[in-house]
């Protein structure tokens, strides 16, 4: 299958996310799993068709039209949050900022491959036994 | 309101109401269809000419299923009995409502019935904590169906209702303007559906919606395949008939489906408000239910899989490899003002989900699971390594990142007050407790047997069994309190013992962290007067500051822990120790007619000769409906061994003969048997 890889505009964080996981080859927290998702990128006058397969984890992209597992419809405002990790998919989906049809599953599996929220540190300073005793005495 | 809550539900949709099936929210009261962890009615009362109905009687035919048997005049002396109403309703995704009107004179009659409907849409955050909502509110009739819309910008939940028999409908509910000949009778048949519609109307949401009516499944005689395919019981002791029967059918109550793997069922924490997936209660009942069904484990393994965490995510605190707490799907979580989609802040469900997994394969021989899983549970082996070991001991600790909306203590005893010091004092964060580190050393154990034998990477098992004895090594030495003879709950910020004496203790032995020589002081104090009530181990010891024999962590008794404590102390070979906690908690499962809540007392079985319950809102809890089962199997002594399951009961005395049929694994089916000879009742009473 051809993978993606021609000249994009760099600040389309869309076609930046697609060529770095196509470019990664082996995608490992999608561990076994194959699938096709399509994804339907609309901007309110038309819409981009982006096409993720993975197959045994090994991730390649397309734009041209193959048989699509699952179909991911979204706006391009909220595609590029969730590409650039500000919006959660599971939450887009139950507020209904995206829909799909067909399968969840590879859907879940998408999901793993996006960053984390910008800001997120993974640390944060320990708090004391005192401050704990302080905050409870005071409430 | 009059009378006791009726609850009814199928999957994560449930119905509560009183007893006459009258449903009359406000915003704080817990009553209302509930889907999706939404509220999609808040209103639904049945009229006959203006006036409500009384209840005659309530039956709960099943889990899913009521009938109501009402007449009309609320008084409570004059009962006009020459008309009845028989309101029977079963849910799913949503309710369905038959109601008949029999008319028992010798005249024809004409009635004006009404249902009052309307929703709130609340989230059950908002029910909880009496919030308000932020969206707006249409109603509209379309084809003689009621619809009632609730929108905040792409976010829409409507609730459908029709009506077999025709009714004059408006925008607060439906009436039937009907005549009854003498002695006859009249009915219609009422559908009430959730549905949450995406907003490209090509697309379908996650509700099961087929034209305008309610798609009914056969629940009955789902239920009933449930209970054949379970081993069968047979016992001396009656009431563990009763028992056994009341978990099966709890479990089955319990089960849940995912949108990922429609068709398979995991254990859902309780009903009816956690009627959703927790790694931590998901993985326990599992383990739990083994011996009996391993579908439940098989399902938990792949959908907790599915979202193990992949990056670092501080508002829910997620990180690589991190297995969920809890999911939700109502607005709040939407919209990102709760962190549940998933949230992760649990350090325990990691460590577990490698040794469900490991277990799994004992009793199944499913080695296709476990090669499916391997970088699942290789990334949960990297997470208690890698982002855990909060302090850089080794240890694995947590703290929350999310300080608004995330737990505070994220183990199994999550309420402020749980970790303490025997003064009483509260240490900081973060926190190391002691069983997280047996968990962890029983994961690296268990992992090792999987990649030696399964993935065929005897050096990474070599690795894992280096890394679990050095553990096993350092906590014998640190987390030691050597003049209690008992492990601390915990290692402070300053790497000092947190040194109350709790259960927690029988979970290091369950985990087989504790060293050999220490195991029969461990095992003293779980059956000692300070821990031990008569009816079970209590969750702190008498005499510690914070005991409190109905605190919730700190001195009430939880079934599912002493199941657990009861299986450690068989793998430090005190069996007769073990069948004295069994004994104890079946016992209270007898007087609690089968179904033992979350919690009880810790008073001393002498002074209250009865187990008081904890109230609590949430009844079936699934970790205590799946404790009798795990006793079942300490009692009986059932270990996989091999392809062969070995069979070594230890059982109380009363309970005379016992046998388990056509127990399920990778022998096929076998039978074990017992009979009870040790003599608990010296140390129960």
């Amino acid at each position: 299958m051809p993978t993606v890889k021609a000249a994009k505009p760099t600040e389309d964080p869309i076609s930046g996310f697609f060529d770095a996981l196509a470019g990664r080859g082996h995608e490992p927290t999608f561990g076994e799993d194959s699938a096709t998702l399509r994804f339907d990128v609309g901007d309110g006058t038309r819409i981009e068709r982006w096409y993720l397969t993975v197959t045994g984890g090994d991730v390649s992209v397309t734009r041209q039209n193959i048989r699509a597992d699952t179909i991911v419809r979204v706006q391009r405002s909220d595609f590029e949050a969730m590409v650039t990790g500000r919006l959660n998919v599971m939450a887009a989906l139950l507020r209904g900022a995206i829909a799909y049809e067909g399968s969840a599953a590879p859907l879940m599996m998408f999901q793993r491959s996006l960053p984390s929220p910008p800001g997120s540190k993974g640390r944060v300073p320990p708090i004391s036994g005192r401050a704990v005793m302080a905050q409870r005495t005071a409430t | 309101m009059s009378g006791e809550l009726v609850q009814i539900l199928e999957g994560n949709t449930f119905v509560v109401s009183d007893d006459r099936g009258d449903i009359e929210a406000s915003s704080t009261d817990p009553t209302g269809l509930f889907s999706f962890d939404t509220r999609f009615l808040s209103r639904w009362v049945l009229t006959v000419d203006g006036q409500r109905l009384n209840a005659l009687s309530t039956d709960d035919l099943a889990y899913f299923q009521t009938r109501f048997f009402l007449v009309p005049g609320t008084g409570t002396v004059y009962v006009d009995a020459k008309l009845s109403v028989i309101r029977q309703r079963e849910v799913a995704d949503g309710f369905h409502e038959e109601l008949r009107f029999l008319n028992h004179e010798d005249k024809p009659v004409d009635l004006e019935i009404r249902i009052d409907m309307a929703s709130d849409f609340a989230d059950l955050f908002q029910v909880k904590d009496a919030l308000k909502k932020q969206g707006s509110y249409q109603t509209r009739v379309v084809d003689g169906s009621l619809i009632l819309e609730y929108r905040r910008e792409t976010y829409v939940r409507e609730t459908w209702i029709s009506s077999s028999a025709p009714a004059t409908v408006n925008d607060k509910g439906m009436t039937f303007s009907v005549s009854i000949p003498p002695h006859g009778e009249w009915r219609t048949e009422l559908d009430v559906m959730a549905s949450m519609p995406s907003p490209d109307s090509a697309a379908e949401g996650p509700t099961r919606i087929r034209g305008k009516r309610l798609v009914r499944r056969d629940m009955a005689r789902g239920l009933e395949k449930w209970i054949q395919r379970a081993p069968r019981l047979e016992c001396d002791w009656e009431p563990l008939r009763v028992i056994y029967r009341r978990c099966l059918t709890d479990l089955a109550a319990l089960r849940f489906s995912t949108l990922t793997l429609p068709g398979r069922s995991l254990p859902a924490a309780g009903l009816p408000w956690f009627m959703t997936i927790f790694g931590r209660d998901s993985i326990f009942t599992s383990l739990q239910a083994l011996p009996f069904t391993s579908e439940l484990a098989a399902t938990t393994l792949l959908a907790l899989g599915e979202r193990q965490g992949t990056r670092i995510d501080d508002f829910r605190d997620e990180d690589p490899g991190r297995i969920l707490h809890e999911m939700r799907y109502g607005e709040m979580t939407a919209f990102e003002e709760r962190p549940h989609s998933p949230y992760y802040g649990c350090a325990d469900a990691t460590p577990l989900f490698v040794v469900l997994l490991d277990e799994y394969e004992r009793w199944t021989g499913d080695t296709k699971l476990v090669r499916h899983l391997e970088q699942s549970a290789r990334a949960a082996l990297r997470w208690i390594d890698e982002y855990a070991d909060l302090q850089g001991n080794g240890y694995i600790s947590y703290q929350r990142r999310n300080e608004e909306t995330g737990l505070e203590n994220q183990c199994w005893k999550d309420s402020w007050d749980s970790i303490s010091y025997r003064n009483g004092d509260l240490p900081g964060f973060p926190r190391a407790t002691c069983e997280l580190q047996g968990y962890a050393y029983d994961a690296k154990v268990r992992a090792a047997r999987l990649a030696r034998d399964i993935w065929r990477d005897p050096s990474f098992a070599d690795q894992l069994e280096k890394e679990a004895a050095d553990l096993k090594r350092r906590f014998n030495r640190e987390f030691w309190v050597k003049d209690g003879e008992y492990f601390a709950i915990a290692l402070d910020t300053d790497g000092r013992q947190v040194d109350s004496l709790t259960s927690n203790n029988g979970h290091l032995l369950w985990s087989g962290i504790v060293d050999k020589s220490k195991a029969r002081a461990v095992a003293k104090h779980l059956l000692g007067p300070r821990l031990f009530s008569g009816w079970g181990v209590r969750t702190l010891a008498e005499g510690d500051a914070r005991y409190n024999p109905i605190g919730y962590h700190v001195g009430t008794v939880w079934p599912f822990d002493n199941a657990f404590i009861a299986w450690g102390l068989r793998r430090y070979g005190f069996k007769e120790e073990a069948a004295c906690v069994a004994a104890g908690i079946m016992e209270a499962a007898e007087v609690f007619a089968g179904r033992l809540p979350e919690a009880f007392g810790g008073y001393s079985r002498a002074a209250t000769k009865y187990p008081v319950r904890y109230p609590t809102a949430c009844s079936p809890q699934a970790w205590s409906t799946g404790a009798p089962l795990l006793l079942l199997r300490t009692s009986l002594g059932l270990e996989p061994s091999g392809d062969n399951l070995i069979v070594d009961p230890a059982l109380p005395n009363w309970i005379g003969h016992l046998e388990l049929l056509d127990l399920p694994g990778r022998w096929q089916r076998v039978d074990a048997f017992g009979r009870g000879r040790v003599d608990t009742r010296k140390v129960t009473n």
